[in-house]
């Protein structure tokens, strides 16, 4: 008698185990799942903002102009100059850091902290700037512009 | 729900036979003695390859492989993709715990001397993939494209270039040229992602059905135990559970250390830079590395480097082939020889390792 | 013989014997014979210091002084070497006047290292013939009629240096030989300059060539070690600008030395060396030496600020400075004092410069400006800390966010532009430049709260984790002990 009473709890032990189990498991399948399918899904950023720089079309960069992009954590300043050829200087100010910027007015590179000048070789011709700029390459494959280090 | 289960087995079962092959499972038995622990070894080693490839797939999804964009890809996966930063870090730590899984199982097997017949064939793929498995970890390594990866390459491929004859050439077909270059993050990329999973596939699909047709090893001295004394579980689903509980521990594990512990990331490799201080390979490499540290630069008349490979080879080699010059376990004698030899190398594995970081 | 010969050799004899040296009883004989010649060399030299103290012609021309006869004193064995060319004539000069023991015999006190210093200036350098140095001592100091440089009649003396630099250095054919980019015009500038006009009106103690440039050792200002060289140069002018009892009689302050040291100016030249940041010169002049004009200030510091410039000359701030004749940009940063600029310049506190002018009461509208200006860069301040302090602890605890800490840049830029943009003192400019900093700030403080958040979500995503796989693998033990304790179960019973 004993024995049947046993049998009844034992058979309840039985189905508790078994639904801790069960739900367990399944909240495990779930904890897998729910990030497998948040890292399938594309980041808003769709793209791998990348150092060597695509930097866009050839035909989006206007002809005597400048424009900084992100190289990594520095700013490179790139120049198209009036007859379509594509330079990539450093755009930090070997005077004091400062972000340089072109302009099209004078021409020049031009630092608006201590009024620093450079050329289109990067060369510092005017005002403090002890050194010339780094220069970075410019490769264009098909349409697409791309800055890498320099080699 | 059992019903559903019920008839898709029968469905199933018409067209496969199912039944003969259930039989065979549950007339599988394990056998339970002191040393029964080290069986859950190779199971773990398979479950972290496992992972390892799953990991890897979701990796390639983001990952770009060349030189300007593998580093910044997985700074992308670290800090823009929903638990790209669990799958990355998962992928490189689950890489190094699958080698120590490997290595533990490959010396339990060795002590327990279950390379002997009629399991040589066995013995014989295990130890192919743990150089695989290694061979994975170098190459997966270089994909970062970091600055530590890319002077370790440089100074592993340099090792490789040392071989009498065919080294050079060989270094050259690893590098893709004849220094590390994008060319040798491609060849990497191909090796680590297509033909190392190839080889590695084939020689694990024959490990295994070896294993399933020729049950597990006992300890030798079992022969001695009437059979009717000898423990033993069902495979299925004793052993198998036991199996799941480990693997659902190693998980947990895993996800503890991605979280705590993360990978690095590091400087994106510039190769005009000067090599770091402190380059160093992979703890798994360590003890070769130190190894030949320690090697004097000539010796007679041969290069230290090279004696020291060539050494490493050789000693590489016999460790592979022990099931045909260790007669004794063969005949189902003790050899003390064994013993000796297995603890001399896990004694000179573990202090050349430490040395490699101590020194 | 002639008569008039006959006279010389007799008032040889006669001047010959009754002179006397220091050196002993003979007489200098060769300044005896050559006087009584009337040549223009013993004439200069009856003036001439070295004559005073006793030197003989043979102590710099050889041979023997007390000789009477001709062929004796001017004898090539007992060194006689004639009138010296090119280097030989500073040689004869340092033979004494390199030599200390011989400078002590004669009690003299000038220093001996004149010939060494002029060996290695600019003047050392080998002329255009390439035989002999182009300077020798007597191109400046004159051959035979040497005085103190105390003594008004000397070439060097301060009110004629000017003079004797020039017979080279104003010669345009002849410093094209040497420096063709080197200018002529010093002169013609210097007349224009304070220390020019006090030299023509005979002011000894002002500053002349060899104040600046030294004497001997005089190198291209261009040189490191050069008095003229930027970082050297403001020690140089203070060497008499910062000397109250020097300049107590010309009644200008003497403490610029003293303030341009504190100065931003000074400390980035003199102790960072940085060459951009102006010595004396570049605000003065070099040669014709001025302080700038009151309404050419803004000019002058332009000239790097020129963006600061060209603000405040568009800007309303600079008729109402002409008209009050306040020195522009001085009125506000000091001239020789100036500090670094910051925000504490700007707005209506006792210590900001607009509240000199400006108050509730006087000029309101340029109070209330100057109050909303400093306002707002002090939130943009505010703010880019804030956004940092957020990046700087994401990356502490170990989250990638280079993106954001890039970001930052623009928001210090934004700064920079904003107190720039001050000199324009108009408010919809200034807040247009602000603005951007404003937006840039914010979106790299969200960037970096959510990169904590992030942070703390995978711990709290791996404990809701762990507590899973640990429910999942008690309970697994349990099943699997249940499974082989109700088989031992069945193995028992049967």
């Amino acid at each position: 008698m004993d024995g049947a009473g046993n049998m009844q709890s034992e058979k309840s032990k039985r189905d508790f185990l078994k639904y801790v189990l069960g739900g367990g498991l399944m909240a495990w399948v779930a904890s897998v799942v729910y990030p497998l399918f948040a890292y399938l899904k594309p980041p808003k950023q769709a793209e791998v903002e990348v150092s060597s720089v695509k930097v866009g079309k050839l035909a989006t960069i206007e002809k005597d102009s400048g424009t900084i992009v992100r190289f990594g954590n520095k700013p490179v300043i790139l120049l198209r100059t009036s007859n379509g050829e594509l330079r990539a200087f450093s755009a930090t100010c070997t005077h004091l850091d400062c972000t340089v910027q072109y302009r099209k007015d004078l021409g020049v590179i031009w630092c608006a902290c201590h009024n620093g000048k450079y050329d289109f070789n990067g060369k510092n011709t005017a005002g403090p700037p002890p050194r010339p700029l780094d220069e970075f390459r410019v490769v264009v494959q098909g349409e697409e512009v791309f800055i890498s280090k320099n080699a | 729900m059992s019903s559903i289960l019920k008839k898709t087995y029968e469905w199933i079962d018409k067209r496969v036979q199912l039944e003969t092959l259930v039989e065979f499972m549950g007339k599988k038995y394990v056998p339970v003695h002191r040393h029964s622990i080290w069986y859950y070894f190779g199971g773990v080693s398979l479950f972290l390859f496992i992972i390892q490839v799953v990991t890897g797939i979701l990796l390639l999804l983001y990952y770009k492989g060349s030189e300007q964009l593998a580093f910044e890809s997985i700074q992308f996966i670290m800090s823009k993709v929903q638990f790209g930063w669990l799958i990355r870090s998962i992928h490189s730590w689950a890489a190094n715990l699958f080698i120590l899984s490997a290595f533990i199982h490959m010396f339990s097997v060795f002590f327990e001397r279950s390379y002997r017949e009629p399991r040589e064939i066995t013995w014989i793929t295990g130890m192919f993939m743990l150089f695989l498995g290694m061979g994975f970890g170098f190459s997966g390594y270089l994909l970062p494209w970091n600055e530590l990866a890319f002077f370790a390459t440089k100074v592993g491929t340099d090792i490789a270039g040392v071989l009498p004859f065919v080294g050079k050439p060989i270094m050259v077909f690893l590098r893709g040229g004849d220094e590390v270059t994008g060319a040798t993050l491609s060849r990497f990329f191909g090796f680590h992602v297509a033909v190392l999973p190839g080889i590695f596939t084939v020689l694990l699909s024959i490990h295994l059905v070896l294993v399933q047709r020729q049950g597990m090893s006992e300890p030798m001295g079992m022969e001695d135990v009437p059979a009717s004394e000898r423990k033993t579980m069902p495979f299925f689903p004793n052993f198998l559970l036991r199996d799941l509980l480990f693997w659902l521990i190693v998980l947990n594990v895993l996800a503890i250390l991605a979280v705590f512990f993360p990978w690095e990331l590091g400087k994106k490799a510039d190769a005009f830079a000067s090599a770091p201080a402190g380059i160093r390979p992979e703890w798994y490499f360590m003890f070769m590395f130190q190894t030949l540290k320690f090697i004097p630069a000539k010796v007679l008349f041969i290069d230290g480097e090279v004696l020291g490979v060539l050494l490493f080879g050789a000693a590489g080699l016999l460790w592979m082939i022990v099931p045909f010059w260790d007669r004794k376990s063969s005949r189902g004698e003790k050899s003390r020889l064994i013993n000796y030899v297995g603890l001399f190398v896990v004694v000179y594995i573990i202090i050349f390792t430490t040395l490699g970081y101590v020194l | 013989m002639k008569g008039r010969t006959w006279q010389a050799i007799v008032a040889l004899v006669v001047i010959c014997s009754l002179t006397s040296t220091p050196f002993g009883v003979a007489a200098d004989q060769c300044r005896t014979c050559h006087e009584a010649l009337g040549d223009k060399p013993s004439t200069l030299f009856k003036r001439d210091i070295h004559s005073q103290k006793g030197v003989s012609c043979a102590d710099c021309h050889g041979g023997v002084a007390s000789a009477e006869d001709m062929e004796r004193a001017m004898d090539k064995s007992k060194g006689f070497i004639g009138v010296p060319k090119g280097d030989a004539v500073s040689e004869v000069c340092a033979k004494c006047h390199g030599d200390a023991k011989r400078m002590a015999q004669f009690r003299s006190m000038i220093p001996i290292g004149q010939f060494k210093a002029l060996q290695t200036s600019v003047h050392g350098r080998l002329s255009t013939t390439g035989k002999e140095r182009i300077v020798q001592c007597t191109t400046c100091h004159n051959a035979h009629g040497i005085v103190q440089v105390a003594d008004p009649a000397s070439p060097v003396y301060p009110l004629n240096v000017v003079k004797t630099c020039t017979k080279c250095h104003a010669d345009a054919a002849f410093m094209q030989k040497y420096n063709p980019s080197l200018s002529v015009d010093q002169l013609e500038k210097y007349r224009t300059s304070v220390h020019g006009m006090r030299n023509a009106k005979g002011d000894p103690k002002t500053a002349e060539c060899a104040s600046c440039h030294g004497s001997h050792e005089i190198l291209p200002a261009a040189d490191v070690r050069s008095r003229a060289y930027p970082t050297n140069l403001p020690g140089t002018c203070a060497h008499c600008h910062a000397d109250a009892g020097y300049m107590k009689a010309y009644g200008i302050p003497t403490d610029q030395f003293e303030k341009f040291s504190k100065s931003v100016h000074g400390v980035a030249l003199l102790e960072k060396h940085d060459l951009g940041a102006p010595a004396c010169n570049k605000c003065h002049g070099n040669h014709g030496a001025t302080p700038p004009g009151v309404e050419s200030i803004s000019k002058v510091c332009g000239s790097c600020h020129a963006l600061n410039a060209d603000l405040f000359s568009s800007s309303p701030h600079k008729k109402a400075f002409d008209e009050r004749k306040l020195p522009e940009c001085e009125t506000c940063h000091g001239k020789h004092e100036i500090i670094a600029a910051t925000d504490k310049l700007l707005g209506n506190s006792q210590e900001a410069v607009c509240s000199r002018c400006h108050s509730e009461r006087e000029r309101a509208k340029g109070y209330q400006v100057a109050g909303t200006m400093r306002s707002l860069i002090d939130s943009l301040e505010l703010l880019e800390r804030k956004a940092q302090l957020l990046v700087s602890d994401a990356e502490q605890k170990g989250m990638e966010i280079s993106e954001a800490r890039f970001k930052l840049r623009d928001v210090r830029q934004a700064r920079l532009e904003a107190r720039t943009k001050v000199h324009s003192f108009n408010e919809g400019q200034f807040r247009e430049v602000v603005a951007k900093g404003f937006a840039t700030a914010l979106v790299v403080g969200e960037e970096g709260q959510q990169a904590i958040d992030e942070y703390y979500f995978r711990r709290l995503g791996l404990g809701v984790a762990t507590l899973i796989i640990t429910i999942v693998a008690i309970s697994l033990y349990m099943f699997i002990r249940r499974i082989e304790r109700s088989a031992v179960h069945k193995q028992t019973s049967i």
